[in-house]
């Protein structure tokens, strides 16, 4: 309905705008000529582009390079010619192959070129004391001789687990545990004796218990005892 | 004295007495094994745990006698024994306590929380949200509480035994990093074996178990157990052990599979635990086997599998029985 009603003038409209010129007089100001000359002289604001020399590296490689490219003008079917191609491609793919080869190790991937052991054995020769190397009665001796019974006892019980292993006995390995050697011994009374014998070891070296000559004499004995049962 | 660990060699005598220990330890495990069958581990480590001056976190789905268990152990020790049931809607007061108002006094009373008490079991902690789980954080690691810029000391012993089950189960929370590392263990009770779960039935056919409930009478007092964690904490490590251990928990930060290794913390917790071990078996010295035996007990709860590998199903175990490997064993 309203929509449909005739316009009409609102009563207290105001009047329609009138543009006006803008008549003000302008007062046009310069910048001071002696202060921009003052300026000009100011080396920052020479904006010239500074040719950089290129760097040792940049140079080195364009030498190099250039080396190559050497070859090449002298004569494009001589030996050289081929020969700086070779050499080209070959330090490319040797600069990939060392960039491949640090990028796997960044990854965490070892041994890329070594085939992997069925087995897991770690060898004697990463032990921090290989046992197949120690000369076992001249060391016992000198402990001995020194009245260190207590490394005396240590080397006797590592002379026994050698024993062990070259006779097939045990599998040594740097991860195991006494009671696993005595666990793999399937004959009981070797079972037994090196039971015993590995309870001394642990006294004397786990637990620091100090022995005297005639302890010892009593623990050698228990050795020599095992010895005998392997033979 | 002589150790019963070298009977049939009496070459060496113990330095230190741990006969009263020994006993205490032998008598607590027969109390336990007429009640609940099996578990022989998860006593042990409970044992084990009591020893070391620590926390412990049972873990294990429901029905597998974690809660049993840790009430047993509480039984056999003569102390104050108090119980948390941790639900969603626990507020940090009513674990720790809140001050009171008192009209006849006009002043504000302290009114101590179920966790002031020498054994606090809190069953199912993970069911309560990270904001009452941190109430526990100063309780575990100080044992003390501060309310209203009070401190209140907590006494001795104070051992907190929690049950959980695994997070994958419905309405369990995650513990936060800081509060798993405050727990020496993390148990976990598995199921029993056939023969073990026959013997189960058997017994609660006969009704055997509420009647020796009943007739459990405590073992240790308060007192001896702060007594015999001294002689435990005096227990000699030889420095290659020390250095064995030190490499274990360091190579846990190295190792890929992991996402956050082991803290020193962790390093301490293997030694007290490995001593605990040791003294339950008699002697007064540890052995690299001590600390192999215990360090998947203290380890698992404070290392983090990586996405990849928990995704591939491998378990913190496993990454610890790899580490272990690794290591040689000083000798």
């Amino acid at each position: 309905m309203l929509l449909g009603a005739p316009a009409r003038a609102l009563p207290n409209a105001k009047p329609a705008l009138v543009l006006r010129t803008d008549t003000a007089r302008i007062q046009t100001r310069y910048f001071d000529k002696a202060y921009l000359d003052e300026c000009r002289k100011l080396p920052e604001y020479h904006y010239e582009d500074l040719k950089q020399k290129p760097s040792l590296w940049t140079r080195f490689w364009r030498w190099f390079w250039h080396l190559f490219d050497g070859f090449k003008v002298k004569n494009s079917h001589s030996f050289y010619y081929y020969l700086a191609i070779f050499l080209k491609y070959l330090f490319i793919a040797l600069g990939l192959a060392t960039l491949i080869f640090i990028l796997l190790r960044l990854a965490g991937i070892k041994n890329i070129f070594r085939k992997k052991s069925a087995e897991a054995e770690v060898p004697y020769t990463e032990s921090l004391e290989n046992i197949h190397e120690i000369d076992f009665n001249t060391a016992i001796e000198q402990a001995i001789n020194e009245h260190n019974y207590r490394l005396a006892v240590r080397l006797l019980y590592l002379k026994s687990l050698k024993q062990l292993s070259d006779a097939n006995l045990i599998n040594w390995q740097l991860d195991k545990t006494n009671s696993a050697y005595i666990d793999e011994l399937k004959n009981m009374e070797q079972r037994d004796a090196f039971a015993v014998l590995t309870r001394q070891f642990e006294y004397v070296w786990y637990g620091e218990f100090s022995i005297n000559s005639q302890t010892f004499q009593n623990i050698n004995t228990l050795f020599t005892h095992f010895k005998q049962t392997l033979a | 004295m002589q150790n019963p660990d070298n009977m049939e060699n009496p070459v060496f005598e113990s330095r230190t007495d741990l006969s009263k220990l020994s006993y205490a330890v032998e008598q607590i495990k027969a109390t336990i094994a007429k009640i609940v069958v099996g578990q022989q581990e998860t006593v042990d480590l409970l044992i084990a745990g009591i020893l070391a001056d620590g926390h412990l976190l049972i873990e294990g789905v429901p029905g597998v006698a974690k809660t049993l268990t840790a009430k047993l152990i509480a039984r056999a020790i003569d102390a104050r024994y108090s119980r948390i049931q941790f639900t969603p809607d626990l507020m940090p007061s009513d674990v720790i306590g809140t001050s009171v108002f008192n009209p006849k006094t006009t002043e504000f009373e302290f009114k101590a929380g179920p966790v002031f008490g020498n054994i606090v079991l809190i069953d199912e902690v993970n069911r309560a949200p990270a904001k009452t789980q941190s109430a526990l954080f100063e309780v575990m690691e100080e044992r003390q509480v501060t309310v209203d810029g009070h401190q209140y000391k907590l006494d001795e012993p104070f051992i907190i035994l929690a049950t959980q089950n695994p997070v994958e189960q419905e309405g369990t929370y995650r513990l936060p990093e800081a509060q798993l590392d405050r727990f020496l263990f993390k148990i976990e009770v598995k199921y029993p074996t056939l023969e073990d779960e026959i013997a189960i039935l058997t017994q609660q056919h006969q009704q055997k178990t509420i009647e020796q409930l009943t007739q459990i009478q405590p073992v240790l007092s308060a007192q001896d157990i702060v007594a015999v964690r001294k002689q435990v904490r005096e227990l000699f490590v030889e420095p290659k052990l020390l250095e064995f251990v030190a490499k274990i928990v360091y190579e846990t930060r190295q190792n890929k599979s992991l996402y956050l290794g082991g803290s020193p913390r962790a390093s301490l917790a293997i030694i007290n635990g490995a001593k605990a071990l040791a003294a339950m078996k008699g002697r007064d010295f540890v052995t690299p086997e001590d600390i192999i035996w215990i360090t998947p007990a203290v380890l698992r709860h404070r290392i983090m599998l990586t996405p990849d590998k928990e995704m591939e199903g491998v378990t913190p175990d496993e990454v610890v029985a790899q580490i272990i490997q690794k290591i040689e064993i000083p000798r």
